[in-house]
């Protein structure tokens, strides 16, 4: 072997590969990049916009949807049949378009419906459509149709169904088909339902639930129900071009939709992909593979995307509670219970977690939402030195507290996590568990719902009585709720009836305090995933902010626009 | 064959016979036939396993499929449609008898034959397999021989290093860094893709970084493995010596005799990894949103899709299986003292 080899040495070798990654490294931190956009530090936490060019027809986006959420639908999208329900709602709204679109700051704006009247004691709702409409197959959107759609979607056994209080042909069969007198057509553009309980939420309902999406009756029957699910038909602003479940969905602007003449839609191509999550969207985005990726929420990088795209932080209708199990020890003691509400101080979680980001709240109304009220009467705050007594009175240093949440919600497993460590300082020993929907499901109806002791998890909508609402975590008859109080579900009931909003917020208001007066659970923030687009893109839920309704908000897709070059 | 020797086959129906014995009786059919028979055990283990397996997750596919705000009535009802009110044993031999038909079933999550299901995914994790699996080999010789040809030189002391580097870098770490690099940065290659596309320089550019995070280690693991057969084979070897003795270019040497007869370890390696490789896919492929069957088992796992599961599980091992089968056999193209059945002469 020659000389200079034999002197080589293994460290001389690690060098030499070293300096090839470094070599790498260096081209590829000096190169201007694929198409990573400028640097854009702009992100909103209140009710404000983020500043928009101005609007440009033509175009195409690409927009990221993460899986496990609104990146799956396995079963086509179908609103009828597809189990997903409303996680998919971007794609029902740009193929389908709504009834009822929830504008910026709850403005109803009317789409495919153009009024509503209540009557009859808030029992029965008519319903106008607007003339003309025709669904992209050029079949016309008539109150025939609506029906036929509505009475398809109360005889779903997927829990995606409408939960309208109807009278059924066999009232025993939750899914039997509705009474003849619940649906009437009243003329092509009038529909009627007759409900058997007074609900003045019903317009707020309708946000995010599958009657509120109509899909051609023609198409249907001429496709069979998989070939539709695939390649679904409605009389949104865009037609579908191809879908790939959870995979990949790519549309074009349909040129019958009925703000055409307007210019409507302005993208002539919109495509959605799945990711994998936060991370993998954001590489995607900087790397120019994608213009907008909606629910981001993990706190790092939500920090990381200010500094190159704009990131919309929505108005939360849904906080964050910590359940409490009145239906076991420890907290079917009213101390106990009132020890928690002492111990916990959300804000330095706020402040070193999420930076502040979202407003502490006491109730299940959050500030994007209907009835918001950020201070209840009555809360109990932190206070140590109670808490100290309390825990000492209840007995909750002698016990350890069982503390789950999901485990797909970075947000809930950190905040477990601060939970724990703020209790230790009383005394209290906590046990985390984190699981996915499965197991979450199981952990609260095991046991005729006595396995667990306390959960956080999201109780509020937009409307607190649609969606995944109040009465989903405290109504004494949800399988979810660690309540049992006949006098709460009265309050709620209350609040849901009347069609009057200062009426329904009154009574939501008692609840409210009801629920702090008794400490069935605190809450601490009103949360909402941020959506994050490259400069240039601007809509309602991009660059203007949108109450959610459930959890995320519903872009309107035919007011989208992308401008890149801003003139 | 000499065309006398046809001529004679075809006027003599003895020597056909002949000829025919000759091949049933070849001992890699032999070994074929043996090897297929001894895996249907081995399939039917692994099926009811992942079929025991499934049904200790706790939770109920019907509940999870509908959701939470599923009414009981809601998950009886899906459970009759699937099959999931039925006893353990039941759904086994249901299922077995499917597969015994050619049908894998029916999944639970989007309702379409498994088979189906299968038949889409499996092509882009074949395709992303193979392309790590062959650069991976392809370079790991090469550099193997290289560094075989001058023990402790720099080529040797080079590769050394970058394989510990292999070695040490976990696949999904490996992506990330990779997709920052060459995607982010560079641009070359796409960070996310959810269709190979229509053309061989798409699927190419698609794959090519979720190759690499699956084939650096393997790389690595081979570079090691083969370079150091290598190097005991040249200087252990008689052969070696009688070779070089012969005025046997030392290139000749290297390549056709040391590495030949150190390949034998290399291709029990790579069927052995097989089962890893499929692993990686599991990972790699959600990293890069490709729509592979890798990505498939995960979501069915989480959903509890207990059809897809075993369909996917099944695949696998039928490929592992054959994967060892195969290599088995290229003992025997590699070494012609290798006769299965016979004794070595």
């Amino acid at each position: 072997m020659p000389v200079r080899f034999r002197l080589m040495t293994m460290r001389a070798a690690c060098v030499a590969g070293a300096a090839a990654l470094v070599l790498t490294a260096a081209a590829a931190c000096s190169s201007g990049g694929g198409s990573s956009p400028s640097a854009s530090p702009s992100v909103q936490t209140s009710n404000s916009s983020i500043k928009a060019p101005p609007a440009k027809e033509g175009g195409s986006l690409t927009v990221l949807e993460g899986k496990g959420f609104s990146g799956d639908w396995p079963l086509g999208l179908d609103p009828a049949t597809n189990t997903t329900g409303s996680a998919d709602q971007d794609y029902y709204n740009a193929v389908y378009g709504q009834l009822f679109e929830l504008g910026d700051n709850g403005k109803l704006i009317y789409d495919l419906a153009t009024g509503y009247q209540f009557s009859n004691g808030n029992k029965t709702v008519t319903i106008d459509l607007r003339p003309g409409v025709k669904f992209s197959d050029g079949s016309p959107l008539t109150a025939d149709v609506v029906a036929w759609n509505w009475t398809r979607d109360l005889e779903s056994s997927c829990t995606c169904a409408a939960e309208w209080q109807v009278a059924r042909t066999n009232p025993k069969v939750t899914t039997s088909a509705p009474a003849a007198s619940v649906i009437k057509v009243l003329s092509p553009t009038e529909i009627q339902v007759n409900l058997t309980v007074p609900d003045g939420a019903f317009i707020n309902q309708m946000f995010d639930s599958i009657p509120n999406w109509i899909i051609s009756e023609t198409s249907f029957n001429k496709m069979g129900e998989k070939a539709f699910a695939q390649l679904p038909v409605g009389a949104g602003p865009f037609i579908m071009v191809s879908d790939s479940y959870s995979n990949q969905i790519v549309m074009k602007k349909n040129p019958t939709y009925w703000q055409a003449p307007q210019g409507l839609p302005y993208l002539d191509n919109l495509t959605f992909k799945s990711v994998s999550g936060d991370e993998a969207a954001y590489e995607a985005m900087l790397a120019g593979e994608g213009q907008v990726y909606t629910d981001m929420s993990t706190p790092q990088l939500l920090t990381e995307s200010e500094q190159h795209f704009d990131v919309l932080n929505q108005l939360g209708t849904s906080p964050y509670d910590l359940q409490l199990n009145t239906a076991v020890a420890p907290f079917n003691n009213v101390k106990a219970r009132e020890a928690i509400y002492a111990m916990t101080n959300f804000q330095p979680i706020l402040q070193n977690i999420f930076k502040n980001a979202y407003p502490v709240v006491e109730g299940f109304t959050g500030p994007g939402g209907i009835c918001y009220e950020q201070k209840v009467p009555g809360y109990q705050g932190y206070d140590p030195t109670l808490a100290k007594q309390l825990v000492q009175e209840s007995g909750l240093n002698k016990v350890t507290i069982n503390l789950g949440t999901i485990s797909s919600s970075p947000v809930a497993s950190e905040t477990t996590e601060a939970l724990a460590q703020e209790w230790a300082a009383f005394g209290v020993k906590t046990t985390l568990h984190t699981y996915d929907l499965n197991a979450l499901i199981q952990a609260f109806t095991a046991n005729g719902g006595k396995s667990w002791q306390s959960m956080i998890q999201t109780a509020g909508a937009y409307d607190p009585a649609g969606g995944v609402g109040v009465g989903f975590r405290f109504d004494s008859t949800s399988p979810f709720s660690g309540v049992h109080d006949t006098t709460l579900d009265t309050i709620l009931n209350n609040a849901a009836a009347s069609s009057v909003l200062s009426t329904r917020c009154s009574y939501y208001d008692q609840a409210a305090e009801y629920i702090a007066k008794n400490y069935y659970g605190p809450f601490y923030f009103s949360f909402a995933p941020a959506n994050v687009s490259v400069k240039g893109v601007a809509g309602p839920g991009l660059t203007t902010p949108l109450p959610a309704v459930s959890v995320t908000p519903a872009i309107l897709w035919e007011d989208v626009y992308y401008n890149p070059s801003g003139s | 064959m000499a065309l006398a020797q046809q001529v004679q086959l075809q006027r003599d129906p003895g020597a056909r016979s002949d000829i025919a014995r000759r091949v049933a009786g070849s001992p890699a059919l032999q070994l074929v036939g043996r090897r297929l028979l001894t895996a249907i055990p081995v399939l039917l283990g692994v099926t009811f396993l992942t079929f025991v397996v499934m049904n200790l997750i706790p939770g109920n596919p019907a509940q999870l499929i509908l959701g939470i705000n599923a009414t009981p009535g809601a998950i009886a009802k899906l459970d009759a449609t699937l099959g999931l009110n039925h006893p353990f044993w039941d759904r086994y031999w249901l299922w077995l008898d499917g597969l015994l038909h050619g049908n894998l079933g029916i999944s639970y999550s989007n309702q379409q034959s498994v088979n189906s299901d299968i038949a889409q995914f499996l092509p882009t994790t074949c395709w992303l397999l193979l392309y790590a699996l062959v650069v991976s080999l392809f370079l790991g010789v090469v550099v193997a021989v290289l560094a075989a040809r001058r023990p402790n030189g720099i080529v040797d002391r080079i590769s050394l290093a970058i394989s510990m580097l292999g070695l040490s870098v976990a696949p999904y770490a490996l992506a990330l860094v990779l997709i920052y690099v060459f995607s982010v940065r560079l641009g070359w290659f796409p960070t996310i893709s959810n269709s190979l596309g229509n053309s061989p320089l798409t699927a190419i550019r698609a794959l090519t970084l979720p190759a690499a995070s699956i084939g650096f280690p393997l790389f690595a693991v081979y570079t090691r493995i083969l370079r150091a057969d290598i190097v005991e084979q040249m200087q252990r070897e008689d052969y070696i010596v009688t070779a070089k003795a012969k005025g046997v270019p030392p290139w000749r040497v290297l390549v056709v005799h040391a590495t030949r007869n150190s390949l034998f370890t290399l291709i029990t390696l790579v069927a052995l990894n097989l089962g890893t490789l499929i692993g990686a896919a599991a990972i790699i492929e959600p990293i890069f949103s490709l729509p592979g069957i890798g990505a498939e088992l995960i979501n069915a796992i989480n959903i509890n899709d207990l059809p897809l599961v075993e369909g996917i599980v099944l695949v696998f091992a039928l490929v592992t299986v054959a994967g060892n089968l195969l290599a088995d056999l290229m003992y025997t193209v590699l070494d012609p003292r290798i006769r299965y059945g016979r004794a070595a002469s």
